[in-house]
């Protein structure tokens, strides 16, 4: 009995190789980072200025960016519903946290019951088209509500809270998550948060309740006439994607300067859309690297490029649409095994053993 | 009366604009039979099963099921009754794997559908339901493929089996040997007739293989422009004469010579 439940321990440490790994490296990352700059780790944990702190501030992003990118994988990847207004989700978790924190002095865990109900309630309005339209209708019915949304909150009457079109500034931060003299902290809490998130996922995705959501994905006449009323599945997956996306607006919230409006904009909502398909659309572990790909490339192509880096990253986009159909972790699990081949092929041709010698 | 029966129509009609594909159709069926509908293309088959099985709202008419009014009854609530229906043109999950299509179908009238914090695996009776399921239908081998790379004739079989998993009582099955390899035919028979008699299960069979709809029911009823044109036993059907000169003559050849 011992040893079965050791071996079924070993076996799921084994199984999550990958995960484990990456989750290491990214504890190790920060001190890493400040390794290479030359930054001794006692200014680290005090969070000093430097090039390290900037690194951090760059990885948190891709943290919250991965949330949101799950979130809109559970939508679109898994259930199979293309939503237009996902940005509405993330932004409003962002200036309810900005505005509360703000102009009402709420503290943070208040904060995330009111998003939590916030993300609830913004399902339920998607909700309310949902047995009546599908596929593209549903898309554009779902853009529509949240350019509502978009101009409500860049409105001059919204001004004294939400900033206008500038954008929500000053808010205060808690102070134990303050992302300038906290940084580290913030990190890890990131870190924690997206694994968590990605946990969570991952099960519901195993469920019986996800299997049904991927049958809804593939086929939902035949999952009907199987019995199912898809309206429940297709409502539990809005809702968990709601909240989701609005926390990952909650941290943004927190972390950014500047809560700007771009953030509730159909823009933002294409960019889960190409984080996930950069990653493998219906692939959880494909968001988290869609995300971190989409913010990796931005940041190194404004840098070398500045100004044309958009005309770039739009060629860049192009070319894995074309070269990587499936995504990064789709295309991976598709070829595992061609790329292994290659990999021999190509080892045996410079150290002339294997399949080339025998050719 | 009502009871007798395990499946009523009462002058069912469904109107498509100006076309009447179904037109006062009044039948009743017993329970642990076949019974085929045929007729000629555009006769009005499949439409009248897509009354039956909820897929369509009729213009006018009632369908009772057990004595029961389901005509206004949501389409997932007919599984719920023991309708099980298969389509015409393959209707399954296509990038899901056998034992996944089988499984759903199990979990679909089963506990425990939104327990998200679960895994799919603590729910075992599915997965053993399915597998039984798969080796009734004959697709063991082909258990972890998935379904798109099957044959044609395997996606029948899986059809039947994603029906046959929620173990109805009254099965439609629409052209069930459409498009299938002629020496595959015999063998899905054979399994519709096992599980009919081995279930005590109602078989509605809309089929244009005579051969197969002669051999295996008990009743057949004949549809010709969206009514009722005859209604009997094989034999009845083949010698009557309204349907030699409507519809077999024309089609089939002189059946009641052979």
């Amino acid at each position: 009995m011992e040893n079965t439940k050791e071996n079924s321990f070993v076996r799921a440490i084994k199984s999550n190789q990958g995960l484990i790994i990456t989750i290491l490296c990214l504890i190790a990352l920060p001190f890493v980072i400040a390794l290479i700059n030359g930054q001794s780790f006692s200014s680290l944990l005090a969070n000093e200025p430097g090039q390290a702190k900037f690194y951090q501030g760059l990885i948190i992003e891709i943290f919250i960016l991965a949330i949101y990118a799950l979130s809109y994988d559970l939508l679109f990847g898994i259930t199979g519903l293309l939503s237009f207004g996902h940005a509405m989700f993330f932004g409003v978790g962002a200036y309810l946290t900005g505005i509360l924190l703000k102009s009402f002095g709420w503290t943070l865990l208040p904060i995330l019951g009111v998003v939590a109900v916030a993300g609830v309630v913004m399902a339920l309005i998607f909700s309310i088209v949902l047995p009546r339209v599908k596929g593209i209708t549903f898309a554009l019915v779902t853009l529509g509500i949240a350019q509502v949304f978009h101009i409500v909150i860049q409105s001059r009457e919204m001004a004294k809270f939400a900033g206008a079109e500038i954008g929500l500034q000053g808010v205060t931060p808690p102070d134990f998550l303050n992302p300038i003299s906290q940084r580290l902290r913030f990190y890890y809490f990131g870190l924690v948060a997206v694994f968590v998130v990605y946990l969570f996922y991952k099960r519901f995705v195993d469920s019986p309740t996800g299997h049904v959501c991927i049958a809804i994905r593939e086929n939902e006449d035949r999952a009907t006439m199987l019995g199912y009323n898809t309206f429940y599945y297709k409502l539990v997956a809005l809702i968990i994607s709601a909240i989701t996306a609005a926390l990952a607006g909650v941290m943004h919230g927190i972390f950014s300067p500047i809560i700007r409006p771009g953030i509730t904009g159909s823009g933002f909502t294409i960019a889960a859309l190409l984080m996930i398909l950069m990653g493998g659309i219906g692939t959880l572990n494909g968001a988290l690297i869609g995300a971190a790909t989409f913010k990796l490339l931005s940041f190194l192509l404004e840098k070398w490029f500045g100004g044309a880096s958009q005309v770039i990253v739009g060629l860049v986009y192009i070319l894995l649409v074309l070269f990587l159909p499936y995504g990064i972790v789709g295309t991976w699990r598709l070829r595992r095994l061609q790329i292994k081949q290659g990999w021999t092929d190509l080892i045996g041709r410079f150290t002339g053993k294997g399949r080339a010698e025998s050719s | 009366m009502k009871n007798d029966h395990i499946l009523i129509t009462q002058n069912l009609r469904m109107e498509f604009d100006a076309l009447v594909a179904v037109d006062n159709v009044s039948l009743k069926v017993r329970p642990n039979t076949i019974h085929s509908i045929i007729g000629p293309n555009g006769a009005g088959k499949t439409t009248f099963f897509n009354l039956l099985s909820g897929n369509l709202s009729p213009s006018a008419g009632r369908v009772f099921y057990k004595g029961r009014d389901i005509t206004q009854l949501p389409l997932h609530r007919t599984a719920h009754l023991g309708i099980g229906r298969s389509f015409q043109i393959t209707n399954i999950f296509p990038n899901l794997t056998v034992l996944e299509n089988i499984r759903l179908a199990c979990q679909a009238l089963g506990r425990g559908n939104f327990r998200f914090w679960r895994s799919h695996k603590y729910f075992k009776e599915f997965e053993e339901r399915a597998r039984e399921v798969i080796q009734q239908v004959g697709l063991e081998k082909e258990t972890l493929a998935l379904a798109r790379s099957l044959p044609h004739g395997g996606q029948r079989k899986l059809e039947f089996g994603i029906i046959l998993a929620a173990d109805p009582e009254v099965l439609l099955l629409d052209e069930p040997t459409a498009g299938m390899a002629a020496e595959q035919v015999p063998e899905l028979i054979q399994l519709i007739r096992d599980v009919q008699k081995a279930g005590n299960k109602t078989v509605m069979l809309v089929e244009h293989n005579m051969n197969v709809v002669m051999s295996i029911s008990n009743t057949i009823t004949v549809m010709h422009q969206g009514q009722v044109l005859a209604e009997g036993t094989a034999a009845e059907i083949a010698s009557n004469e309204r349907v030699q000169s409507a519809y077999l003559g024309q089609l089939y050849g002189d059946l009641s010579g052979s």
